[in-house]
């Protein structure tokens, strides 16, 4: 019998040999969502969504990823748009792990710098850098930054993001008010205790 | 008679926001991709959540409290609009309702941000940010449908002539017209339906869409005074089922 799980098939389990690869454009791309929680924290990477273009990317992102918790502001890249340098084991800072000659040759551009400090945590902003290239800007992000010891670094040019203006940071403001969104709003340890009991007696 | 005009006001914002948000909340799970099946049901709970606030003003005004109001009245009891009533439909008219109808809740909040009425004035501050994002969610769908393919132009033309007189009925004359305006209430029915036109046809202007505003268009009166399609009181019944079950049910 024939499979109809992804995963088998694209190990192709049992010579399953009908066509992988999807239809081209049958799904929108990925755009990488950033956010602020609050006044003070660095913008911080918090997962993608598929999106035609870069508004409706951040118009997604908005209720995707800041709908409960925390939010004073929210950038958007293309997923696409993201450089990352490997990731590091142990001591060992992701940065050493980039060895290919940087570019020689481009226009002077401003990147933005992430770390991510310890393998599945965010990643985090630390810092702009000029340079020339995607490798470039990873060796000026060590020069700059390298003494953090980031387990992998991102780099993205500036003006591939996408904000909200400053005066829309009122997108945000009855946010604390939606507790109502988290499980943990619901006390319901109490209720569930007494009506079990109404039942077992 | 003190406070009715307010009162009209009141009830028919709350209305129109409890039932669209009821509504729009039937796109949860079914939603036309995972990212706007989040962004419609969120706003849709915002929606809830104005009533809400809407109700607790009348009720400082001397109403009910809001879940009675909100669930134990009738279908002709209700001042809502009846483009708000009716069937989710397609996405092409969901979107084109919440596209007419949140432009004008944009506006109406705005005017309503130095109200003589206080509590309003405040509640209109407050929840700016969140009708900003509606609105900015429905321009840009709008925008990014209407220049799309031959499909999406012709499906959101289609829905924007069905619902456009639909939504002139969002502005149907207050029998307090005058004194809502003269007691600094609100700026009146008028005035923000000629801010409501402008800032549609501004949009549909970026558009392969269409719209004669100005064409011989009929509004759909008759919400505002209790008035309503055979749609109604089934959505009232389904709202209110916990409720008519058990009265006193908490969560």
């Amino acid at each position: 019998m024939e499979s109809l799980d992804p995963r088998v098939n694209r190990m192709k389990i049992g010579g399953f040999d009908g066509e992988l690869h999807k239809e081209a454009m049958d799904q929108l791309g990925t755009y990488e969502v950033f956010l602020i929680p609050k006044d003070g924290k660095p913008l911080e990477s918090v997962g993608p969504v598929h999106a035609s273009d870069a508004e409706m990317a951040f118009v997604f992102a908005k209720e995707a990823f800041s709908r409960r918790f925390e939010c004073v502001a929210m950038a958007v890249c293309p997923t696409a748009s993201i450089f990352p340098s490997p990731v590091s084991e142990a001591d060992i800072s992701a940065y050493d792990l980039v060895t290919i000659p940087a570019e020689t040759e481009g226009e002077n551009r401003q990147y933005e710098v992430f770390h991510m400090n310890k393998r599945g945590k965010f990643h985090k902003h630390v810092g702009s850098v000029e340079a020339i290239g995607d490798i470039d800007a990873l060796y000026k992000g060590k020069d700059e930054y390298g003494v953090d010891k980031p387990k992998n670094v991102w780099v993205v040019p500036t003006g591939d993001f996408h904000f909200n203006a400053e005066e829309d940071s009122d997108l945000w403001a009855t946010l604390p008010e939606k507790k109502y969104r988290d499980a943990i709003f619901y006390k319901a340890g109490e209720k569930i205790q007494r009506y079990k009991e109404s039942v077992n007696s | 008679m003190e406070n009715q005009a307010a009162k009209e006001l009141l009830y028919k914002m709350a209305d129109d926001a409890l039932i669209i948000g009821h509504r729009n909340s039937e796109w949860t799970g079914i939603g036309p991709m995972l990212e706007e099946d989040i962004s419609f049901s969120s706003m849709a709970q915002d929606k809830i959540g104005h009533s809400w606030a809407l109700f607790k003003i009348l009720n400082k005004l001397g109403e009910n409290e809001p879940d009675i109001v909100a669930f134990t009245r009738n279908a002709e009891q209700f001042h809502n609009c009846q483009m708000v009533e009716f069937p989710i439909g397609e996405y092409n008219f969901s979107l084109v309702r919440h596209f007419f109808f949140d432009l004008a809740e944009y506006h109406r909040y705005e005017m309503l941000e130095d109200s003589s009425l206080g509590d309003l004035a405040q509640l209109a501050r407050k929840i700016k940010g969140e009708i900003k994002y509606h609105v900015l969610h429905a321009k840009t769908w709008m925008k990014n449908l209407g220049n799309s393919t031959e499909e999406a132009v012709s499906r959101l033309q289609g829905s924007l002539n069905e619902l456009y007189p639909m939504a002139l009925g969002m502005f149907e004359p207050s029998p307090f017209e005058d004194q809502i305006v003269s007691d600094g209430i609100f700026g009146g029915e008028s005035e923000l339906m000629s801010k409501w036109r402008s800032s549609v046809m501004e949009i549909i202007d970026q558009t392969q869409l269409e719209l004669n505003i100005d064409g011989d268009w009929n509004p759909l009166y008759g919400g505002r005074s209790g008035v309503h399609t055979e749609h109604l009181q089934p959505l009232l019944d389904e709202m209110s089922e916990v409720v008519r079950t058990d009265p006193a049910a908490e969560w």
